[in-house]
Parts: C-alpha cells; structure tokens; sequence
C-alpha cells in the first residue's frame, strides 16, 4: 500500500487502509452485457478469413482487451485511501427532571427526586468506571432530553419540568447516536408520562425505543403505596358553546387511598354554583368518569371552575380545582317577529330573516281581526292562539331581538307585557319597531313603556302616516354607521340608486340620544326622521318609519336592480341590534387568549365616535382584574390616530384576568370587557401516580432491567457490550477512469486492431 | 208586514254591509290586485271577480286591501309596484312578445306572483292553450305541475281539502315553484265566476252542481292564494304544525 501511496504522491503515514470502489450504472452494464458478447461472436465470425490462427487470436484479443477496457471506464473504479480509527461506545444516563419527581409518596419520605440522586451518588464509582470504557453522557429527560455535564448534575438537578412525554425524548436520543454507539441507557425515571395511558405505552414510543438498539434499564423513583389524593383530571369541554343551550363537559376524578365516601364535585361561574354532583369515591377504584351539563346564560369567553373538597393528608392540593374557558357563542340569533297584518313589507322581511342562516326565526302574522268575519268554524281555520303568555313572560329572555311591525299590541298582548319588554331592552335585548298603520302612535304604544325604549317620543297626531312618495337620506353626520353600509366603496351612490318610498309615519320626534341615519329632508320643513337608533340600558333599540322598505327590494328589480341592498340592510340592522362585535364602538382584545406565566399579554382597544369615525386623544380607563384578586392594576390611556389604544400588561402570577376599558365619549358612558387567562405549567400534577406499568414496558420492550430504587441501590450488576468500532477520520481517493492513459489505452488497442485488420486484408 | 219586515232587512243587511267594509287607502302597503292586458281573446270575463275577492278579503282577514280596479300591461313601469297579478280569460289570446315574457320571467324570479284563472269552464280550452303555451315559454325548464295537498296554500288561512272553483273541470291547482317558492298558480276552474258578485251583492254566476259550500270553498282558496303569495310557508313553521296537523286529522279523518 504504501508504494502505491507514495506513486500517487501520498503520504503512507497519514493512511492505515486503501479500498478499491465501483461506480457502476445497472442499465449500461445490462446493455453492454447483451451487445459486447454478441459483438464478440460476430468479431470472431468475421476471422474467418485470416489463415494464421496466432494473429486470429492475437486480433481477437486486441478486440477484447478493448472491450474490457471500455467495460472498466464504464464501471468507474475510484481507489480510496484513508486513516480510520478505534471508537469509544456511550452509555445515556436519562434524569427525569419533571415536575412530578417533587412529589412525596408518603408525608415523612423525601421526595422522589431524592431516590434519583441517593443512587447517583452511591454508584459514583460504578459510572466512573464506566466511564473508563464507556463515554457516559447526562441527559435530563422531560418532553425532550438536555444534555449536562456530569460535573453539573449535582447543582442543576431539580424537578421543575412541566411536562413527561418520553416518545419526543426518546426520538431525540436516536438522532444523538445515529452510528449505533449506544449500548446502554439508564432511565431514572417515576414514569409520569402525560401522554401515555396508565397500563400501556403507545406504538410510537415502542417505535423510538427499537429505534435505540440498546437495552433500556429503568429505575424507578418512587411507589404509589399509601399515595393519597383527590384530583380533577382530564377535564374535556369544548372550545367553545352556544348560550341558552345545554353544554356537556366530561372529567375524571382521580381518587387515591382516599377510602370509601363521598365527595360534592362543584362547577362555579365566579361565586355562582352552576352545578354539583355527588361523587361515591370507593376504595377500590382510582377513577371516575364523570359528565356535567350547564346551560350558559352570557355570551362571551367565560372561565367555569370545577373543584373537590380538600382533605387532610392529601399529597397534592393544587389538582383539587382545575379552571377551564369556554368561548360562549349565539348559535344562531333568535329573532321574534310580530306582524300587525300580512303585506307586502312583512313578507319581503320575512323572506330576509328566514334566508339568513345565522337566524332562528319565530314570526306571527296576526292573520284575523276580531271584527273580521271568517265564516267558518276555528277547525277549519289555520289560525293558532297568539302565546302571548310564553313569548312575553316565560321565552322573552331567550330571543336576542323582537321586532314589531306595523303590529298594535291591543287586544293580542297584555299591556303589562310591554313592561316585561321594557325590561328585557333594559338587560341587553334589542328591540326593532318597523313602520306602518298601526306602529308608533297607530299601535297605541303614546305613553307605554315602548315610547320609552324607543329614541323618539311620540307627538299626538291625527294622521300618523303620510301616504307620500319620498327619498330618505343619510344623514351625513352618521354616514359611516354600520348599519348604512350597504357598499364599501360608493356607498352613498348606492343609497342613491334605491327607488322611492311610499308612507312614513309622522310625528316622532329624536331623543336627546338618538341616531337619527335616514331622514325626509323637506324644503321648507323640519326633516322626518325615517331610521333612527338608540339604546335603553345594555340593549339596543332602533325605529323605520315607514312601511314601504320593500320597495328597495321587489321595485328595485323593476328597476334593473337587485335585492341585494334590501338584504344587507336588514342584515345590518340585525347585526347593530344583537351588537355583533364589529358594530360596537368600542371594541376591546388581547393578543392572545391563553398567556404562559411570566409571558407579556398586549391588550388593545379601538374607539369610535358615535358617527364611527376614530376617537382620537380620547381618555380612557382600563383595569386589570385578577379574578380572586383585588385590585387590579388601573391606568388612563389615550388614543392614537386610528381610535385605538394598547396596554402592555406582565402578569405576576397565573389565574384567569379581566380586562375592562370605560371610555365617557360625547356624554356616553362605554364599557367593554374581556378575559384572558395566564397558565401554569401543573399538568404533571394531573396524574401523579408513579407509571411502574410504563417503566416494565419500556425495559422488556429494549431487553433492558427494572428495579423500584430504594434508596441503597447497587447498580454495579448492570454491564454493557463494547465491540470495537472503527471511524474513518479523513481520507483521499483517486478516479481510476476519468484520465487520459485510460481512454488513450483503449484507444491505442483499437487502433492497432485495425491496423492489423488491414494488414490480413480485412476492411 | 212581510213587505216592511223585507225592507227591515235590506236596510239591516247595507248597515252591515257598510260597517263591515273597512277603508280602503290607496297606502303602499294595501294589497292590490291588477289585471294583466293583453291582445286577443278577453282579458277580463269577470269584471267584478277581483273586486269581490278583495271584499271578502278585507271582511274575512286583517289583510288592508285597495280595491279600485287596476289593470296593466307587462311593461308597464308599474308592474313591479304589485307584486301579486292575476290573468284571467276564456278565451285564447296571442302569444306574449318576447319583451313581455323577458319581464315577466324577471318579476316572477326575484319576488313576484301571477295567478291565472281559466273562466271558460272547459278543459283544454282555447284560453288554456294560449296560456300553457305562454307558461311554457315563461319556464321552457319548469313545466306547470300540480300542487300537492300538503303544499302551504291548502293551510294558509283556511283548511282546504279540495279546490273548487265555479266549475270543478279539474280538482286541483297547477304551478310552478322557484327555489322552494310558487311563483305561478293555474285554476281551470274560473274561480272568478265563483267570486263575482255585484253592487247589491247578488252573485253574478251560479255556480255548476255544488252550490252555497262550493262557492263557499272557490272564496277560501282565492283568499288562501293570497295569503300564501304575502306569508309564503309562514303556516309551516314549527310553531303552527301541532295545532294545524290535529285540526287536519279531525278536519279530515282519512
């Protein structure tokens, strides 16, 4: 070897070994395997003619050696020199620093981290002669290894980790030792992997583990014997819910030496019960399943709080309350909708509203007068008993807007259900009167609690409606209003474009407070109000003179339009009643719903006029609220240009935070909320028994041992493989083919063939 | 005294007559009935029928009805202020103009009503010719069908287990339904002649075979067909079906 080195000009003291290497291309081989014998034969055939039998063959041969040498450039022969050296084998040393190692098994024990450490510092010199043959290497384990000194581990060696999932840990280990140097891993561990079921071990973990090739030997800190608790487990709820509609919730309940008795299971919205369940905790079970259901009554994010009574003794009281969140949410908006009488107005917003998929429509048309005379007996009439009753006293909660058109309240609605109306705008409802003969005034409503949610009053009149052809217009103070978007760009050419209205109800007059969007504007008189907005305590209110608003829809089409303004007008209106988050005016958010402890949450808000152009420089409040701990953090902010405002807020500890903003803008008090919840890592505590099941699977899964530490272990029985492994370190190679003296070989045999060809008279 | 106890009745029945009829506005949301116009045939057999119906509308319901005679042509720029209309004849007619039928398929898509009534009494009379062939050039793809009995109609104000008409030449109704809606309805049996009635509230046209209960039932379908054109399927919402389904199991015990 070492005179070819020293040909090629290496330097033989540099390499320990040479090796020859082949480069060949199956598809080229194959064919020259087929065509070089063939053209051999034929080679030989055309001999024939050449009498001396030693040139015959000496021809041939020439023939062959050029083939050869063809096949030989053809299969790319690369000599390779290089220095290769002896490889030392690792052992992995696995230190389970998850929070659970913190646990006691019993009050007067230590914790198990303890075990861990008592059998690290017994068998110093077992590792430190392991050391000698073996690289022994230092991992902490939690949901991915780190790896540390061995000089380290003493001071860096806590339980501190939030979470156990030995598969990740387990497929970073495979990736550390991809030349299979690996002949041993020491697992301290108590097994408390979240992601594992208690008596089994998930087919990817068994995948990582084969993936090792090497026996896994695990020591088990920690026992389960005299282990008392009692824990909210596995909570499963859904992100988010419907209001007004059952939500089911599911949990386990973890009970541990906690013997034969029963406990309450409590789910608490703030300090109001919502439901409780008698668990029978028997001695002889862990868990239970459990399912709660709860009907939410606000919309929102609402944080829920399940929680067990604490009892003495227990190991761990932290997983007797677990909190959760849910996004309370309308499934759809339930609209009731009462019609005076059948026309074309009602049945043209009728059509809109049962179209919508986001609505739950319930509409009566009050189809027969008690004068009307029907000639026939009720069982052959369709017509129902109006439920005043259910609608007005039991279900009027549970609709997020009523709308009356052209609907008189006498005889089918008893007055003292326009107070329950009243009260119902009061806590938040939103209520819609739509024009007609028998709305405003016409209906009797002068001097009811109507008049009173409405933003007009109403002027005694004789001929409430004007039966004249008109054009509303927008008031431009309110141009921007979402409820008159019916473009985003040319939204006044749109309005413009919508045909005439015919009949508008006289004589209502705007609130101090009012709206007033669409107006008649008279030359020489006041402008009639035609929609109006307002608000009566948390609810929202809003008035459409007129009984003609189909016009924009079926005249529009007449007209070569379409009724696709009708429709977004009316989904407007709907979306500003019920208060649809992009119609408010003030409007409040957190970055994030969910913040990890010590993470920075941002909180924004965004501030409109009442004309829903930016607030700008407007002072506002915002408060932080922990939610079992007072006070809170207040401080004034200002808008910027756009109307909005932020807030860097660095939770100091973790639970679940309100975040409020009052704002006094143009004699207005807003008020918006909202929560968001800081995080602490205490999975582990969810389930924290020791998971000896686990620790058994994974040692006879990789041929490894499981031995329960105790406190004077001696691990000097455990012993490795080491096969020597040889590395290369660096070397050189040289191309065989890919030179000159190659190709000029091959060219020289060729060409004396043919020069003797020629000369035994062969073309 | 049998002569002043008839004179008695008569002023009795105008009284009521007069304090039954209630005012009838010309407000954009009183219900209108035009006539269509068009060339050839009759396009108005009954020329009191509309006006009757809409009395007996107005008596029976909450409905506010206009009841002053209007008739239009397609393309009239009015149309689209109606959109119930009716066609009427007994006769056949010329077929629509490739325009009229371009408006008429616009009002009826996007909103509107039609319904026609066959006067002539005649199973495939000329006017039902005329008709189906306009029909068919309305809607070459949604040919006329019959209207089932569970279809809104039949519940809209009154049960009705039967279509009557002044003639019963078919016992159903045909139409055609866009996107879940009827658009169109077609009687052959001249509801119109069953409706008339003139000034001093005589009937104009006696009806054939049935009598009192089959004029009776021709007025509770003409007022169903209204108020199904201005309440679409508002009697099968949920709220209506356990009340209605056990009057119709009682109403009809089949």
């Amino acid at each position: 070897m070492n005179g070819l080195a020293k040909l090629l000009g290496l330097d033989p003291e540099e390499y320990n070994h040479w090796q020859l290497h082949w480069s060949p291309d199956v598809l080229v081989l194959t064919v020259l395997g087929i065509v070089i014998p063939l053209a051999l034969w034929f080679f030989w055939a055309s001999l024939n003619r050449v009498g001396s039998r030693s040139r015959k063959l000496f021809l041939f041969a020439l023939r062959l050696g050029a083939f050869t040498l063809l096949l030989l450039v053809l299969l790319k022969p690369e000599l390779e020199f290089r220095k290769s050296q002896s490889l030392k084998n690792s052992i992995a040393v696995l230190l389970d620093n998850s929070k659970s190692l913190s646990i006691k098994t019993k009050a007067d024990e230590s914790p198990r981290i303890d075990l861990i450490k008592k059998a690290l510092q017994a068998n110093a010199s077992y590792f430190e002669n392991l050391g000698k043959d073996f690289n022994v290497d230092y991992y902490f384990l939690s949901d991915d290894i780190e790896k540390v000194a061995a000089g380290a581990v003493k001071d860096r060696y806590r339980a501190h980790r939030p979470y156990t999932d030995l598969t990740p840990a387990f497929g970073s280990l495979v990736e550390r030792y991809p030349d299979q140097s690996l002949k041993g891993v020491f697992l301290f561990s108590d097994g408390a992997d979240l992601t594992q079921e208690p008596d089994g071990i998930s087919r990817n973990l068994v995948v990582k583990l084969k993936g090792l090739g090497s026996p896994v030997h695990t020591l088990q800190a920690g026992s389960n014997a005299g282990f008392k608790d009692l824990a909210v487990e596995a909570v499963t709820a859904s992100d988010f819910g419907f209001v007004q509609q059952p939500l089911k919730i599911s949990l386990t309940v973890f009970a541990s030496s906690m013997g034969n008795r029963n406990v309450p299971l409590v789910l608490k919205e703030g300090d109001h019960i919502l439901v409780s369940k008698i668990i029978e905790v028997r001695e002889d079970t862990k868990r239970f399943e459990v399912e709660l259901e709860f009907t939410p009554q606000n919309v929102g994010k609402r944080i829920y709080a399940l929680s067990l009574p604490k009892f003495a003794g227990e190991f761990i009281h932290t997983n007797n309350e677990k909190e959760f969140e849910i996004n309370v949410v309308r499934d759809r908006t339930r609209v009731l909708h009462l019609n005076g009488r059948p026309s074309w107005d009602s049945r043209y917003l009728r059509e809109v509203l049962a179209h919508n998929p986001k609505v739950d429509l319930l509409s009566f048309f009050i189809l027969r007068d008690m004068g009307d005379n029907v000639e026939a007996p009720v069982s052959e009439l369709s017509l129902i008993p109006f439920p005043s009753n259910l609608l007005f006293d039991d279900y009027l909660s549970s609709f997020d807007l009523v709308i009356f058109q052209n609907f008189k309240y006498d005889p089918f609605i008893d007055k003292k259900y326009l107070d329950n109306i009243q009260k119902y705008v009061k806590n938040g409802g939103a209520f819609l009167m739509i024009g007609g003969e028998l709305s405003f005034q016409g209906g009797g409503y002068s001097r009811t609690p109507i008049e009173e949610i409405l933003p007009v009053s109403f002027r005694d009149n004789p001929r409430s409606l004007m039966g004249k052809l008109f054009h509303p217009v927008l008031n431009k103070e309110f141009s921007l209003h979402p409820i008159l978007r019916l473009e985003k760009d040319l939204n006044q050419d749109a309005w413009q474009s919508l045909p005439q209205l015919q009949g508008i109800n006289m004589g209502l007059v705007p609130d101090k407070n009012a709206h007033v969007l669409l107006q008649y504007a008279r030359e020489k008189e006041s402008a009639i109000p035609v929609l109006v907005t307002g608000s009566f305590g948390s609810g929202r209110t809003a008035l459409l003179a007129t009984d003609s608003a189909w016009n924009w829809n079926f005249r529009n089409v007449g007209s070569g339009g379409s009724g696709r303004y009708f429709q977004r007008f009316w989904n407007n209106v709907i979306d500003w009643l019920i208060a649809e988050p992009e119609t408010r005016r003030l409007q409040l958010e957190s970055d994030k719903e969910r913040y990890r402890e010590g993470e920075q949450a941002l909180i924004k808000f965004k501030l409109l006029q009442k004309n829903y152009q930016p607030a700008i420089n407007a002072k506002a409040q915002l408060t932080l609220t922990q939610l079992k701990a007072k006070p809170g953090v207040e401080t004034e902010l200002k808008t910027d240009e756009q109307g909005e405002g932020i807030f860097p807020f660095l939770p100091d500890r973790e639970g679940f935070y309100t975040a409020r903003v009052q704002v006094d803008l143009e004699g207005e008090s807003l008020t918006e909320e909202i929560m968001f919840s800081v995080l602490k890592d205490t999975a582990e505590f969810e389930k924290p028994l020791v998971n000896e099941a686990l620790l058994k699977k994974i040692s006879e899964i990789t041929g490894g041992r499981y031995h329960p530490l105790t406190g004077s272990d001696d691990l000097s029985s455990y012993k490795f493989t080491n096969p020597d492994i040889q590395v290369k370190s660096h070397s050189r190679s040289f191309s065989l083919w890919d030179n000159w003296w190659a190709y000029s070989l091959v060219l020289g045999f060729l060409v004396m063939d043919w020069y003797l060809r020629r000369k035994s008279g062969l073309s | 005294m049998r002569k002043l106890l008839t004179i008695f009745g008569l002023a009795l029945f105008f009284i009521v007559g007069v304090e039954s009829v209630k005012a009838t506005g010309a407000g954009n949301s009183h219900l209108t009935l035009p006539r269509i116009l068009y060339q050839g045939g009759n396009d108005n057999p009954r020329p009191q029928a509309l006006r009757s119906l809409l009395a007996q509308l107005s008596r029976r319901t909450s409905i506010e009805v206009n009841r002053e005679p209007v008739a239009l042509n397609i393309s009239d720029p009015e149309l689209f202020r109606h959109p119930f209309i009716t066609m009427a004849g007994d006769e056949g007619f010329d077929p629509f103009p490739e325009k009229d039928l371009k408006i008429l398929r616009n009002y009826l898509s996007y909103g509107g009503f039609l319904f026609i009534d066959d006067n002539s009494a005649r199973a495939d009379s000329a006017f039902s010719v005329s008709a189906r062939k306009m029909v068919s050039a309305l809607f070459p793809q949604n040919p006329l069908g019959k209207i089932s009995r569970d279809h809104s109609v039949f519940r809209s104000f009154y049960l009705l287990n039967t279509v009557s008409g002044r003639s019963i030449v078919k016992p159903y109704l045909e139409g055609i339904s866009i996107k879940g809606r009827t658009v169109l309805m077609y009687s052959s049996n001249d509801q119109g002649g069953a409706w008339s009635r003139n000034k001093l509230g005589h009937w104009n046209y006696d009806v054939i075979a049935g009598g009192y209960r089959q004029r009776q039932l021709a007025i509770r379908l003409g007022v169903n067909i209204i108020m199904y054109a201005l309440t679409l399927d508002y009697k099968k919402d949920m709220v209506h079906l356990p009340i209605i389904l056990e009057r119709l199991r009682r109403y009809n015990p089949k």
